[in-house]
């Protein structure tokens, strides 16, 4: 842990202000997510199964949405009470993980592997299990911070993936799948908690709040950018799935997500983006007037979030319901809008925190110069996984089709991954690149990781495509 | 003319062996990759569309730059060349100083070196008490043997001092690393210069043994396939659980072995390996690949694994211990140091847990700041 620091440079004032003990707003945020889970529950008292693998998958989301409450509720009142809280609530998730992996496995006869809801359920599991050893081992007690808000988009992504569980095809009846995908898991698990460790090291590297403001927003527009990307069909290899379409002229075709949301994410979008583009324009002169727009714009963009959010619910909701899960959307709906969402509101939400309670966060941390070194060793072993990961999936690949090597999506992105992971070590041990540098290059690293994991089922077509 | 050329030669070799051309060039790999997965490539996408998806400009444009089959374009081949002759000329250029490094150890740390080497510990002597140069020397030489070490004793301008290391040939893991990286670009063009893919239509009771291949061309394997029948087995719901083939494999004129060929079960034999197509149906479909670069890869593969399990957990140890005099104040001491040439953050606890073993045992006074206060570490080149 780092000694007490002297706060001179008071950070705290290019954030928000502290609101009065932070009441609205955050009974505004408790009230939508106990609305959702509420409508969770009513769904699945009425389904009747108690112990199912459904209940058990909510049960975790319950205790990994807990564990964020309470890490905002330290931010809110600082106490470290909460996060005692927090890391309770984290492990009994991680019980109710594991008993879902167990279930599944028990159910399927293989283990979680084989398709993109398996693949995240292992994932998140990882996760959840990292950030114990985490906290446990190391004595890092905030990395939940970072990593329950990755769970929680992971679990509400599943959610909207349940599927029966099928047989394997022939295609992936095969022991090197197994240990493929594993290592494929682990690589990326280690590759979030890289990232976890390296926003910590830039909290306690004194960089600006309104530095990790414009991260935030480039972040949600980025999520933003995707989703509405990937709604406009006619952009060649671009292509989302099981959409509904609209035609809107001129041979483009929008999907339906867009045309539900449209004003209030529009809306969302424009608000989300002002605090990237105040910092682009305070760039050399960050005057007060900047400052103000961007902490106002970054309220007003969770308010808005949190509508769009509403809307998308209210118009795919169950009147138009199709496929299981505890919030049934309509097909025209791609899961991934939604994650999208939450995801996006999560980030905001939790820059509040460190907006709010940056002295504290930074007497929590452990000492910058600890971090960066502890980003370093999670590289060096997240690297030889991803090295083994491509490697055992071009065995099995040359098994299973006949070519190791197919520029295929997802092998070409998992070699992009494994490239900049390269850069990262190069820059460090030739060039000697640290600090600062170095967390930006492994915060830009998981940006990849996590594009290459959803971004090319979700945006580019390939053989990989049954993942 | 001469100096020109030479002064011309070495320039770009510079450049070639610089990092950051290898960074820049790194870079635009990631570049064109991702472009080559978001055009849509020509041999996997049908003609029509791809006409569907651009613009009859924008596909033209697309086709002239070769976009739209990024990966056996040839600027894009010529830029993974680019970076194999980067990897060679870097690699080379660092080689001498390595080598020398390597061949010639530094055995007697000299009193600048000893100034700014960190970790270090000096131990103050008492040769009054009995504890003289020779049984400090002893008990350093206990210590290190005892942590596996094996110490050596050197001389040099009269004076004796104690030099252990391990793991040179970590040094050399960077270049196994490299190396590797060759060998599997080496693979994949052999295989893509002499290897060749085409798809075996076998009948059920039929013989073959003409692959066509996928340009039109046909291709003789050297032997016979004959079928003894082909299978599905599907699962309680319908889906597909696999597809069979069984063959005879019939070499001048006799039968030389049969086998059963399924999904993720290829049959290898010869210079080809035969895979079920599961396009194909009822198992009459075969695909087959000729793959000379394989074994290459592979082997590349295999010493990319080692070379990375060298160059993240095997580190180079070097520790020195020799007795100094103090010009000024006559006083005898034992000075200590270590030097790893990656994490040595791990490094430093075993460094004190030695250097502290051995002061007790000589029961000393603690060790006393290193000479010009160096408190904190500089950030060396080693990691």
């Amino acid at each position: 842990m780092g000694p007490m620091k002297e706060d001179t440079t008071a950070p705290v004032k290019t954030g928000p202000r502290r609101p009065e003990g932070g009441t609205t707003l955050i009974v505004l945020v408790g009230l939508a997510i106990a609305l959702l889970l509420s409508t969770a529950l009513l769904n699945e008292l009425r389904s009747g199964a108690l112990l199912s693998e459904t209940t058990l998958l909510y049960a975790t989301l319950l205790f990994y949405v807990g564990a964020a409450a309470l890490y905002l509720g330290f931010g809110v009142r600082g106490t470290e009470g909460y996060l005692r809280w927090a890391s309770i609530s984290t492990w009994l998730g991680l019980a109710a993980n594991t008993a879902v992996v167990a279930r599944h496995w028990y159910q399927a006869g293989h283990p979680p592997l084989t398709n993109l809801y398996e693949t995240l359920l292992s994932f998140v599991w990882a996760v959840a299990v990292l950030t114990v050893v985490a906290e446990r081992r190391y004595g890092v007690r905030v990395i939940g911070m970072i990593t329950m808000p990755l769970a929680i988009a992971g679990v509400v992504l599943m959610e909207q993936l349940r599927t029966e569980v099928h047989p394997l095809s022939p295609l992936l009846q095969s022991n090197w799948l197994q240990v493929h995908v594993t290592l494929a898991i682990l690589a990326y698990a280690a590759c979030a908690v890289s990232f976890a460790l390296a926003i910590m090291f830039l909290i306690q590297d004194r960089v600006e709040t309104r530095t990790f403001l414009a991260i935030a927003s480039a972040g949600t527009l980025a999520i933003y950018a995707s989703i509405v990307v990937a709604s406009v069909e006619k952009w060649g290899g671009l292509a989302g799935t099981g959409w509904a379409e609209i035609a809107i002229g001129h041979g483009l075709r929008l999907k339906a997500p867009l045309a539900l949301l449209s004003w209030s994410m529009m809306a969302a979008l424009a608000v989300v983006a002002t605090p990237a583009v105040c910092c682009a324009l305070g760039y050399r002169n960050w005057s007060e007037r900047l400052v103000a727009v961007a902490n106002r714009s970054l309220l007003a963009g969770i308010l808005l979030q949190g509508l769009s959010l509403a809307v998308l619910l209210r118009l795919t909701g169950p009147s138009a319901a199709a496929g299981s899960g505890w919030l049934p959307t309509a097909l025209g709906s791609s899961p991934f809008v939604l994650t999208g969402l939450v995801s996006s509101l999560l980030i905001a939400v939790f820059f509040l925190v460190l907006a709010w309670r940056r002295t504290e966060l930074e007497r929590l941390l452990p000492a910058a110069e600890l971090l960066d070194r502890v980003t370093y060793r999670t590289i060096c072993l997240a690297f030889p996984l991803l090295t083994l990961t491509i490697a055992t999936g071009a065995y099995w690949a040359n098994q299973a089709w006949g070519s190791y090597w197919s520029w295929d999506p997802k092998e070409t992105w998992a070699v992009i991954t494994w490239l900049v992971y390269a850069l990262y070590l190069h820059m460090r041990i030739t060039v000697g690149w640290r600090g600062r540098r170095a967390a930006y290059f492994a915060i830009a690293g998981f940006a990849v990781v996590i594009f290459t994991f959803f971004g090319v089922s979700y945006l580019l077509r390939g053989m990989h495509a049954f993942l | 003319m001469g100096t020109g050329t030479y002064a011309f030669v070495r320039k770009i070799w510079r450049i070639a062996a610089a990092i950051e051309t290898g960074v820049v060039l790194l870079m635009l790999v990631v570049i064109l990759s991702a472009l080559g997965t978001i055009v849509l490539q020509r041999p996997a996408t049908r003609p029509d569309e791809m006409e569907r998806s651009y613009s009859p400009f924008v596909l033209r444009i697309l086709d002239l730059t070769r976009l739209t089959d990024v990966y056996h374009s040839w600027w894009f081949l010529g830029l993974l060349l680019l970076v194999s002759i980067c990897i060679v000329a870097a690699s080379l250029d660092r080689l001498p100083s390595r080598w020398r490094y390597l061949a010639r150890p530094y055995k007697y740390p000299e009193e600048g070196f000893r100034r700014t080497l960190h970790p270090q510990r000096t131990v103050e002597l008492a040769p009054e008490a009995g504890v003289s140069e020779q049984t400090a020397m002893a008990a350093a030489e206990r210590a290190l043997t005892a942590r596996g070490y094996r110490p050596q004793r050197v001389a040099q301008a009269g004076q004796t001092g104690l030099f252990a290391e391990r793991n040179r040939l970590s040094q050399l893991a960077v270049y196994v690393v490299h190396l590797s990286l060759l060998l599997i670009f080496l693979g994949t063009m052999v295989d893509g210069l002499l290897g060749w893919r085409g798809i075996l239509t076998l009948h059920p009771g039929e013989t073959a043994s003409a692959v066509r291949l996928g340009d039109g061309a046909w291709r003789d394997l050297g032997f016979m396939l004959r079928s003894e029948g082909a299978g599905q087995e599907h699962y309680p719901d319908g889906t597909l659980k696999q597809v069979w083939t069984n063959v005879t494999l019939i070499e001048d004129g006799r039968a030389a072995g049969q086998s059963r060929i399924l999904i993720n079960a290829p049959l290898v034999y010869r210079h080809v390996r035969i895979y079920q197509s599961h396009a194909g149906a009822n198992g009459e479909e075969l695909e087959v690949a000729h793959q000379p670069g394989l074994w290459i890869v592979w082997i590349g593969v295999v010493v990319m694994g080692i070379g990375l399990l060298f160059v993240f957990y095997l580190v180079h140890v070097r520790m020195w211990v020799v007795p100094v005099r103090c010009a000024k104040t006559g006083k005898l001491s034992l000075w200590m140091g270590g030097s790893v040439n990656r994490h040595r953050d791990g490094f430093e606890p075993r460094f004190n847990e030695l250097a502290r073993s051995i002061e007790e045992e000589l029961k000393c006074t603690t060790a006393t700041a290193p000479d010009k206060g160096v408190s904190t570490p500089e950030i060396r080149q080693a990691e």
